[in-house]
Parts: C-alpha cells; structure tokens; sequence
C-alpha cells in the first residue's frame, strides 16, 4: 500500500508531512504490541497536550557563558558602594569589596534599577521579570552549565530543552523541536537527550554562519535538490525492504526517520536562515552588520524566526562573561553585545503578538563575588546570582528574590536551579513532578528532588 | 566550599528516596518493622508514598543537616531522618501531634511563629502546607529501623555478603530439557535459563552474517568478499573456527579491542577542561594497549603493568620503556591546569586516578567517598585516602603542572631506548634549537635584571643608615628605573613563555608515574584540603581482603595495589572483564551496569554463567583474553539469527535470555573504517606518533592551531587524534565515546546529523565515488554483476533480485537525468558513485545482523 502510494499520486514530501508516523507503521501490528517507546523519532514529536493550560508556548533560553556580574547589570546593590573596600564579599578572606563601576539609573513604571551599559534594554524594564535570588551548587563552569541546562551535574541527564520537547513534542516536524545555536562550548551533554529518545535532542546549529554552513553538512555540495530526492527515494525504499525482513527494528525505524527529518531539514532550514529577506530596519534594530553586536543580533533574530516556524526551544548564546579582571571594560563590552539584540527582540515579539506566549529567559550558570579580585575583576559565586525572564506568562517589572546587602548570597525567595526549571515547565503547561521518564529503575524528572514553583511571577 | 556539600546531599537524595520506593528494597516490609508503639498502624501504600514524594525530600533538604544522625550530637537531641526520632522529638519533647497540625511545635516552628526553623529561610508556603497536611493525615512515617542516610558505620562483615563481593564459584553446567542444542558450557547455562522462561531460540544465523558478525566484533572491518566465499564454501566441521582464529592472529584485532579498553580508561590526548593543553605523547599508550591486546597479554599482567608497570622486573631498555609507557593509564586523565594550588591540583589528579583505577578493573565508585563514605557500598571515607596515600605517594608525570600555561618536556618520563625520528623532526629540531639559543640569552637577561633589582633594593635600605629610619618614599628616580626593570623582565617572560610553547621536536618522552617519597594521606574532610582530619594508613579496599594488599611501608603501595587487584582472590577483577567482554560480543553484558558492580548496579541475568567465565578465564585459560572471546563466539548462543520471534519477543522484549542474538549498530571507528575498507582507501598500517605531537605545548584556542590534527587521512580511526574537545566529527556524530569519561558502554543514537553527514559529507562522498570506481574497473562485466561487487563490498552479501533491478532502473534514471541537464564529466561515474553512497547511508550498513 506504501508502495502505491509512492509510485502514485502523492510526492514523497507529502507523504512524509501527512504519514509522519513514518514508515514504521509497516510494522504496525508489531508497534502496537509494543509496550514501550522505541528509540526512533516520528510520531514522537507531534505536539501533546500539556497537563494544564500553558501560558507560554515556547522558550528562547539566552544563555551568558562565563557568568555575569550579577551587581553590575540587574543586581542593584547600593550598600556596596557605601561599603566600597571594606572586607567583605565573599570567598574567604582578606577581600574587599568592591563598588560597581557602573551608575544605576530607574526605569519605566516599575522602576527597575537598570546599569548604564544596557540602555536599549532599560527600555523594556516593565516587561523584565528579574529573578534577583537565584543561587546553584557549585562555582565551577563547567558543572554549574550543566547543572543550568539539564538540573544536575553529576550525572548524565537530559537538557531542560529535550525535557520541554518530551513533554510538548512540535509543531514543525520539518525542523528540530529543540534548536541550540549557542556555539560557545560546555559540551554535547547541554543539549543531549540523554536516556531520553534521541528525537528529543537538540540539533547544534551555527548562529554566527552564513547560510549553508550553518549546520553540519545541511547542503550537498555536488548534487542537485532533485537529484539527492531520487538518491533518497532509492535509500528509502533499500531500508523499507530491510525493515519488511528485520519485521521489527526499532533502530532501522530509526534511521528512516533520521532521513526525513534531515531531509526535511535541507529544504526548510536554509529558508529559515536566510535573513536577507527581513527589512533594513530590522536587521539594524537587532545590530546586525554593526561589530560588536552583529554576532548575537544575528542569533536573536534567528530566534525569532525560529520561534515563529514553531520550534519549541530555542538556546542562544554567548560567552565570555568571566571577568576575574579587567571588569570595567569586558563587561562594558558583553553588554554591548547583547543590549541592542535583547531590546530589539523583544519589541519585534511583541509587536508579532507573540511575546505573550514566548517565555524568554536570561542568564548565566552562576554569579560573582561582590569583592574583587585581581583588584579590577570579580570571583565566581555560586551562592548569590540574578536571572531573569521576559513574556510567556511571566509579571513585568518585578524584582522576585533577593541577595544581601552587597549581592553575596540570595537571602530572599531564593531560587535554587531546580525552581527555576519547575517555573519554567509549570509556565508551559507542564507539572515538573508529572514530567517524569523511567529510567534505570525510578522515574526522573528535569528538577530531581527539588523544584518549587515560584508562582509569585506568574501573571 | 559548602556548596560542594550540598551538591552530595542532593546527590544523596536523589539515589536513596526513589530506590526506597523501589519493590525491590524491603525497607517498607512489616516484617522488619519495630513500631515504637503497637497501637499505631503501619501506613498504608499510598501514605507511605505519600512521605517518600512530598516530606522526606523536605526534611533530607531542610533539616538534615543539622537534625539527623545520631541524637546525642544532633541539634537540640533531635533527629527526624528516622521515624523513632521524628516521633519522640528533642530535647523539649514531642514536636509532632499527628492529626493536628495547629498543636504541633513543628509546625510552628517552620511558621516562624516560635522557633524559627529551618533558620537560613522559611519554607515557602507549599512546602508548610504539605507539612500541614501530612500532620492531618496522621503524620503517616514508613521507615522502619535505623536512617539509611544518617551518618552509619559501614558494617564490613555484612557487606561482604554481597554478591559481588564473594570470590565467584565454580559452578557446573546445568542440566537442560533440550540436551541437542547446547554446544558448549556456555551454551548450557544460556539454555537452562531460557528453558526456565519458556523461551526458544531462534534458528542459528546464515553463514554470510554470521562472517560479517564476527569479523566485525573481532577486528572493527568488514570481512573481504574473498573471506566470505571461503567461509561460505568450506564444508569442514572447523570452519568457523578457523576465521576466529584467524581474527584473533590479526594485527586488526588489537585495534579493535584496544579501543574497547580507551573507552574505559578515558584515553585522550589534551588536559581538555578549561585550559585544553595537549597531551604529545599520550599515543605511546594507546599503542602499547593495542599491542597488548595483539598479544594477548594476560588480563593480571596487564592490570600489574598499567598501574606499577614502572616497579617491574625488565628485560632490556626497550622492555622497560615499554612498562613505563604502560603506566600511562595515570597521566592519561583530564587536569584542571588552571588549579593553582599544587597540592589541590595534585588531590584532583588523585581522584582521576582512583576514579579510573576502581571503575575500570573493578567496578567501583570509589570516588564517591571522596567527601563522605560511599552512601552505598561499603567504601568509607578512610579508603578512599588509603588509597590516595598510595597515589600521593606516586608522581605523576604528564607535561603539565599546577597553574602553568605550557606544557613541558622536562615534566614528562624520558624512555632509553632510542626511536627514530620522524622526517619532519629535522625541521623541529632545528627550530628548537635556535629557539633554546634565544631561550638561554633572554634567561641571563632576567637574571641579569634580577640581580639589577636586588642591588637597587640592597642599596635603597642602605641609603638611610646614617639617620637610622627608613624613608617614607623612595626617590622618585628610583622608582622610575625599578618600574622600568619590571617591566623588561615581564616582556622577557613573556617572550620566553611564547618560546617554550612552542612544538619541540619529537623525542623520546612518554606519560607515566614513578615513585615518589612514600608517605600517608589524611582524610580531607568532606574533601577538604584546608580540613584534614586524621592520617590512614596507604591500602586497598577494606572489603575485599586479599594477601596482596598489605603496604609495604617503604613504597608507595602501587604494586600492591596493583597484585591485589590481579589475585584471583579479588572477587571483582575477572568478573568485571568478563562482562565487559561480553557486553562487547551480546550488546549487553551479563551485569548491565558495566561500571558499577556495586550496590546500585545491575544484577546479573546469569549470575552462575559470569561466574563460570571468571573462574574459567582466571584457572584454564591464564587470564588469556582471546581464548575467553574464542569460547564466547564459538558457542552457539553467539551464533543465532537476529531473526524477530513473536512468542519470545512478547516474553522477553529486551532479549535479556538470549533468544536470538542482538542486532548491533556499529561504532563510530567501525564506519569510518568500513566505508574506506568498502572503497579500498584504508590504510591499516600504524602511522607513526600522532598528529598531536605537531602541536606547540601551549594551551588550545577553540579549534585553532588544529590544522594537522584535523587533516584528513585514511589511516584506522583507532590512531586519529583525540584531542579532547575536537574529536573528530565522524566520530563525535556516530557516538564515540567521550575522552574525558569513563565509558563502558557506548551511547547509541540515531538522529538526522548522521543523516546529513553521510548524505552530504565531502568524505563520504568521496568513498562512494572510490567504491564506484573500483566497481566499474574490471572489464566487460554486465551492470548487474557490478551492483553485487558493489553489494559484496559494502553490506557483504549479494543483493535480491528486487534490490538488483531497483537498482538497475534508478543507474539508468539517474544517468539520463544527468545528461539531460546537460552535465559535464563522467555521468555513469557519477551515478555509480551515488548508488554507492545509497549503500552506505542505508540502515543495513551501519548494523551487524
């Protein structure tokens, strides 16, 4: 019947968007007397209804690598320049600490205290939920990142975007649900599946990069588009013939899935990364074209248009926020980088409606020290962080938790990263303790043991 | 660091709550229960669920740490990790009143409306409510006995009871129903087990997958069409044998299963984490693993060499060499060169080391009681500094030290005898030594400078010796001139740091350990540095109690480490290979956890057969590896079909009883090497060194400098570079193992980036095209035979009519297509190689049936 299909009226590219059940359903009889999931991707991924109505739909997670100064950008401390050079500040002793070097001012009707170096951002402080008293386990990079992306970072578990993807699925089968275009290292594990299906994985792709080169291998470099159809209508049929005999192979089913998708992928991606077609005014609105902002305006818009083709999370990214010196200047630089893209993000979303439902949240995987270090830089610091969110259901113009005085350590409604991610599911529609996979004999869930909701921001 | 802390306790709830609910754990079972008073009844499942989910995780987060373990020491004489102590209270009495909340002191306390507890912050509001409630219901409390998390002396005697600590017995083969099936022992234990489940083994497999299974498994390649036909044709009753031993005397075999071994061992060729600084000389060891697995070197043997290799008896200066390269297995491992601390930095080196040393050979994560005693096999705190004693007892020599930049030769072991020097060597060498010439002038001109510095202070102090006090402020002169000597000495510096990373030239240097002054380790509290508690004396794991494992307080303890993990008393070595070779052979192992033999592990689906291979391979066969791999794939459980079954696939889904045999997706060095064997490219020689020696010792920038590293070659996959952090993509795509972790079993996933790579991949493209040209070179043979050389040499066997005339019609097709777009070039080349490239991205490929 497949086989008439194919050889008759529909076009294997309808096919593949109306049957996207894929070929497995073959073996139908067999897939339904299977208990459990296999490992191949298809149906997996259509959309499912969350478990209660969800204020957002989707998530763009801006990731600062590196951890920000949280007193120098959205932790408004003015004890520290009171205290300036005191002892004090965290880790251990003899530092001192050490004033912002940047002035405050407030903004818009909430008043949010924001640093001269995000005036575009400022802008949009009544839209800017900040989570001022976040706090993780450990001040090492590479295991704070993990512990931002997937909850925890002794053991190898699933990204909260493969998470999101499990819970929700997509509404864009012809490309990936969970898109990171941070390129800035921490490793495969922070947008792996883990013991999730390997469906729910993120696919890396290239911000920065012109069109083609933006994911590995998307284009062929020799054959035509009409060409390679054939070579895969040809490949399709050699793995049905083999998957006929294997009668069940859930591996196989795997990689026929693995064809459409990247097949799908070729034709839709390009498209998607082909900015050429937004106006002039966007692109300068975002600073793209402009040195210093080019890069992450670049993926901000890519963001946008990503989240407008449905994907269900989308990572941006960029690193270099770990100023053990040279404070003023490199920091003066990174907000650079980001204040323009942010601002010209979010009023794009909001003036495409979609603000509303894309929750968008900022951060890095732990703080700094209040007190210096290297006399012009600051330390890590777990203890005491700032986040923050925007859209998706989330109250504008909030100042939610809080650290001490000088910014060392959260004190007040203090938001552990397991919070943070039960907030984020709970906002799109999912109960993180309902979200749970079996696993190695127990049901593990994104936020482990933890995970308080903060309904305070919740809209 | 008490953020460190917190992590474990995390860690520790994470493991212990959900493994209590488990059914398996008998911590809910009546019979053990001691209720303090008889009255009260045990709560029923959904309680007792009720505490697991909402309230322990509360009380483990909350109030443990200072309200658990033993009371006497606790806060206030109050403990609630367990149930007798939640229910008696402190010292002012009973804080819970269950069935009224509003008359507990406990819940007033969390209200802030008294005592105000926990005293960092109250609880949210959700977190009170369950507590409210959970008071309501009756305070429903299922622990029975003593905390499982408090602070519990580990009872030795008792966790020797455990399987996997007790030395494996010699069990005969059991008798089974079908007595015609069995070939071998092996046979006879698979066989009584599935008879026990009413499960049927499929057929035996065809003998043409049954040759690609095998070669594949034994060497990482494809068999040869020449080697099918041979097999396929010889009627004699050796047949079979006679390809596996053929395999085994393979030089490609050691390829093959050395790389099983770096898996394990973490082997890659840079510090990786944040400072990525290369390891030159890592590739001595992975040859040396490679060749011992070609040698089969016995299993005691090698576990002695790696780990005190450099303690042994040698035979001449290159036998020597040879047992210090192997001694790699120390070095080999990820270093946070930015640790600035030496002793902190020599502690994280420690710990990789005990890490690697208990996972691989044993099993064991005896890292975990690093901070506190393992929270579940019997490893306390004192072991782990036991055996941190002996490796502090031991230096260690990779190229890199605590807080410096660049890597060194000086900080590398140097080898006798002496080995060629490869043909770009003489570029590097004379580069070098025009570099060591800069190097030493600017060397005295630092000195120089030095001494210059030290006269100016000398004579600043002078200065004022008439008037008897120091002056306030230095002339300003002085001052100028000494900002200026700093300075120089700074710009020298640096330009003597650019000097010494650069690449020197390949030498006879290698990565290892040697002894070191011998001495004890304390305990580092809660892994502490600045926290030492009291000193242990260097040993083994208490646990396992063998002859060997006395310290002789002379050395270091290395070698008897070492034998104590090669006795044959060691209840775990031989058991711990003989799964990880049976993982290899099955896809899964007889103990599905690889790693972990301990208490969170698996346990075995065939406990009396794993203990059958150990014994076997440890007495009969002398540790011998290849003769335990030889019984394996000549019994007749490794040779079923990988044919679907109904009944048993309904009984037995994840085929745990071995009904058939597993479908087996092929790594990612298997690919690789198949694609160029398919299209004649491959190079099985041994390149020389590594590309990682062209690198300069300095720190790597992303992917820069990487050029050599990430040229394109035909050589094995098992000798490119691992540069951690740039494996290469081939290989990261098709789930290669991760150089910075333990992995014994690999990660198999299917997702469109593969696709896209072996859809669009310039080196994909260019084997296809390869594959073409070797199939259309032989003269005046009819399209149709050509398809099934193409058909012999990528999937080894001959296609289907069906298959054949699909193909036919779609060569055809494709070649019209492109002369109607008016293509250029060779157009039957060209289609050729795209039908090429349709046999290696097919799914049949990639598996061995």
């Amino acid at each position: 019947m497949i086989q008439g299909l194919f050889n008759g009226m529909f076009s294997r590219r309808e096919v593949l968007k109306s049957a996207s059940c894929g070929f497995g359903f073959l073996a139908l009889a067999d897939l339904l007397s299977r208990a459990s999931a296999s490992d191949s991707g298809g149906n997996m991924l259509l959309a499912k209804a969350p478990h209660f109505t969800p204020r957002a739909k989707r998530v763009i997670f801006m990731f600062m690598g590196g951890a920000p100064s949280h007193v120098d950008t959205f932790d408004y401390k003015p004890q520290l320049a009171v205290d300036d050079g005191k002892e004090g500040g965290g880790k251990g002793k003899g530092r001192k600490l050490k004033r912002s070097p940047f002035k405050f001012t407030q903004h818009g009707q909430s008043g949010l205290w924001f640093p001269e170096t995000l005036p575009n951002l400022a802008e949009h402080a009544d839209e800017l939920c900040l989570l001022n008293g976040m706090h993780t386990d450990l001040p090492a990079h590479g295991n704070a990142t993990l512990m931002m992306h997937t909850g925890n970072f002794r053991f190898v578990r699933p990204s909260m975007g493969a998470w999101t993807l499990y819970g929700l699925g997509t509404d864009n089968t012809e490309l990936p649900g969970f898109i990171t275009l941070n390129g800035q290292g921490g490793g495969a594990q922070n947008y792996a599946s883990a013991f999730l299906p390997a469906a729910y994985q993120g696919t890396p792709i290239q911000g920065t990069e012109r069109n083609k080169s933006a994911v590995a291998n998307i284009g062929n470099p020799k054959l035509s588009e009409n060409l390679q159809r054939k070579q895969l209508d040809l490949l399709a049929s050699l793995n049905r013939e083999r998957l006929e005999k294997d009668k069940v192979n859930p591996g196989l089913e795997g990689v026929i899935e693995s064809y459409e998708l990247a097949f799908k992928m070729e034709g839709a991606l390009p498209q998607i990364m082909d900015i050429s077609g937004e106006t002039e005014a966007t692109q300068k609105a975002y600073g793209i074209g402009i040195k210093g902002t080019a890069n992450f305006g670049r993926q901000c818009l890519l963001a946008r248009r990503f989240a407008e083709a449905g994907v269900r999370f989308i990572e941006v990214g960029i690193g270099g926020w770990d100023q053990h010196r040279d404070l003023k200047a490199k920091l003066t630089t990174n907000c650079h980088s980001i204040d323009k893209p942010i601002a010209a993000l979010l009023s794009d979303l909001k003036e495409r409606g979609m603000l509303q439902d894309t929750l968008i949240v900022w951060g890095g995987e732990f703080g700094r020290t209040p007190g210096a270090q290297n006399s012009d830089g600051r330390d890590h610091n777990s203890t005491g962080f700032s986040m923050w969110m925007a859209g998706g259901g989330v109250k504008g113009g909030l100042r939610y938790g809080a650290t001490d005085e000088h910014g060392v350590a959260a004190v007040e409604k203090r938001m552990h990263i397991n919070d943070l991610h039960a907030t984020m599911l709970y906002l799109l529609g999912l109960d993180h303790e309902k979200l749970t996979y079996q696993y190695s004999g127990r049901a593990i869930r994104l936020t482990d043991l933890g995970g308080v909701v903060a309904k305070e921001i919740v809209a | 660091m008490t953020s460190f802390r917190r992590g474990c306790l995390l860690l520790l709830a994470g493991l212990v709550l959900p493994a209590l609910i488990l059914p398996g754990f008998a911590l809910t079972a009546t019979a053990d229960a001691a209720p303090s008073k008889p009255a009260e009844k045990h709560p029923s499942k959904e309680e007792g669920e009720y505490f697991e989910k909402r309230i322990r995780p509360i009380l483990v987060k909350y109030c443990y740490e200072c309200h658990a373990g033993d009371p006497k020491k606790a806060k206030s004489h109050f403990v609630l990790d367990t149930r007798d102590g939640l229910r008696k209270g402190g010292q002012s009495g009973a804080v819970i009143v269950p069935g009224n909340p509003e008359e507990s002191p406990l819940i007033e306390a969390i209200r802030y409306e008294g005592l105000e507890m926990p005293p960092k912050e109250k609880l949210s509001d959700d977190l009170i409510d369950e507590l409210v409630k959970w008071i309501e219901m009756g305070a429903p409390d299922p622990r029975v006995g003593k905390a499982a998390n408090a602070k519990h002396k580990i009872d030795l005697n008792e966790a020797r009871k455990f399987w996997a600590f007790q030395r494996p017995k010699a069990a005969h083969a059991p008798e089974v129903q079908d007595t015609t099936w069995p070939r071998s022992d092996i046979d006879r234990f698979i066989q009584a087990a599935r008879e026990k489940e009413k499960l049927q083994p499929v057929a035996d497999a065809d003998r043409v997958p049954l040759i690609r299974r095998v070669t594949f498994d034994l060497t990482g390649l494809p068999p040869a069409p020449e080697e099918v036909d041979a097999f396929v044709n010889d009627n004699s009753a050796n047949a079979f044998a006679d390809v596996v031993d053929r395999l085994l005397a393979s030089p490609r075999f050691g390829e093959r299963w050395g790389r099983h071994w770096l898996d394990v061992v973490r082997y890659g060729e840079s510090t990786g984490k944040e400072r990525n600084i290369p390891y030159r000389y890592a590739w001595r060891y992975r040859n040396y693993v490679i060749d011992a697995f070609n040698e089969d070197k016995p299993y005691d043997r090698f576990v002695v060499e790696q780990l005190a290799g450099d303690l042994l008896q040698s035979r001449n200066a290159a036998d020597r060499d040879r047992l210090l390269v192997a001694t790699g297995l120390l070095a080999i491992g990820t270093k946070g060169v930015n640790t600035k601390e030496a002793e902190q930095f020599k502690y994280d080196v420690i710990d990789d080391q005990i890490d690697v040393t208990s996972r691989a050979f044993l099993g064991m994560t005896v890292a975990c009681a690093r901070c506190h005693d393992h929270k579940f096999d019997p490893i306390p705190t004192s072991d782990y500094y036991a055996l941190a004693g002996i490796f502090h007892s031991t230096e260690t020599f990779s190229g890199v030290k605590a807080g410096k930049k660049i890597a060194s030769d000086k900080a590398l072991l140097a080898l006798d005898a002496k080995s060629k020097p490869a043909k770009e060597n003489a570029k590097l060498a004379e580069a070098h030594a025009e570099r060591q010439q800069e190097i030493a002038k600017i060397e005295a001109q630092i000195a120089e400078l030095r001494q210059s510095q030290k006269n100016a202070r000398k004579q600043a102090r002078k200065k004022p010796n008439k008037g008897k006090t120091r002056p306030q402020v230095q002339p300003v002169g002085d001052m100028q001139n000494q900002k200026q000597t700093r300075d120089e000495i700074k710009k020298l510096e640096d330009r003597l740091e650019q000097l010494e990373s650069a690449a020197t030239p390949i030498g006879d240097f290698a990565m290892g350990v040697h002894e070191g002054s011998p001495g004890n380790s304390p305990v580092l509290n809660r892994g502490e540095l600045k926290d030492k508690g009291p000193e242990v004396s260097r040993g083994v794991m208490s646990v396992i109690k063998t002859p060997a494992g006395n310290v002789n307080p002379k050395h270091s303890g290395r070698l008897e480490l070492a034998h104590w993990i090669a006795a044959k008393d060691n209840p775990l070595t031989a058991r711990v290979m003989v799964n990880r070779v049976w993982q290899h052979l099955f896809g899964q192992g007889l103990v599905a956890s690889t790693d972990n033999f301990g208490a969170l592990g698996d346990e075995p689906s065939h406990p009396e057969l794993l203990d059958y291979l150990a014994v076997q391979f440890m007495n009969d066969d002398k540790w011998s590896v290849k003769k335990l791999i030889r019984s394996i794939v000549l019994s007749r459980t490794y040779q079923l079909s990988s044919e679907h079954q109904v009944d048993d696939h309904e009984r037995d889904p994840a085929n745990k009883y071995l009904w058939r045999m597993e479908r087996r997706r092929l790594d990612a060095e298997e690919i690789r090497d198949a694609l160029l064997a398919a299209s004649g490219e491959l190079d099985v020689a041994r390149p020389e060194g590594s590309p990682v020696l062209e690198l300069a010792n300095a720190q790597l920038k992303g992917g820069k400098g990487l050029g050599e590293v990430r040229k394109a070659s035909n050589i094995r996959s098992v000798y490119l570079p691992v540069v951690r952090g740039n494996v290469p993509e081939m290989l990261q795509v098709f789930d290669a193992a991760d150089p910075s972790l333990i992995i014994g079993k690999r990660d198999v996933t299917t997702v469109p980036t593969q696709a896209l790579y072996l859809l669009n991949s310039p080196f994909v493209m260019k084997q296809a095209e390869q594959l073409a040209r070797r199939v259309l070179e032989p003269k005046g043979l009819a399209p149709e035979a050509r398809i099934d050389t193409a058909y012999r040499l990528a999937l080894g066997r001959l296609p289907s009519d069906r298959e054949r005339s699909e193909i036919t019609q779609y060569l055809n097709e494709y070649r019209k297509s492109l002369e109607e777009a008016g293509t250029k070039g060779n157009v039957s080349l060209a289609a050729w190689a795209s039908f090429c490239q349709t046999l290696f991205a097919s799914g049949e490929f990639r598996y061995v049936y």
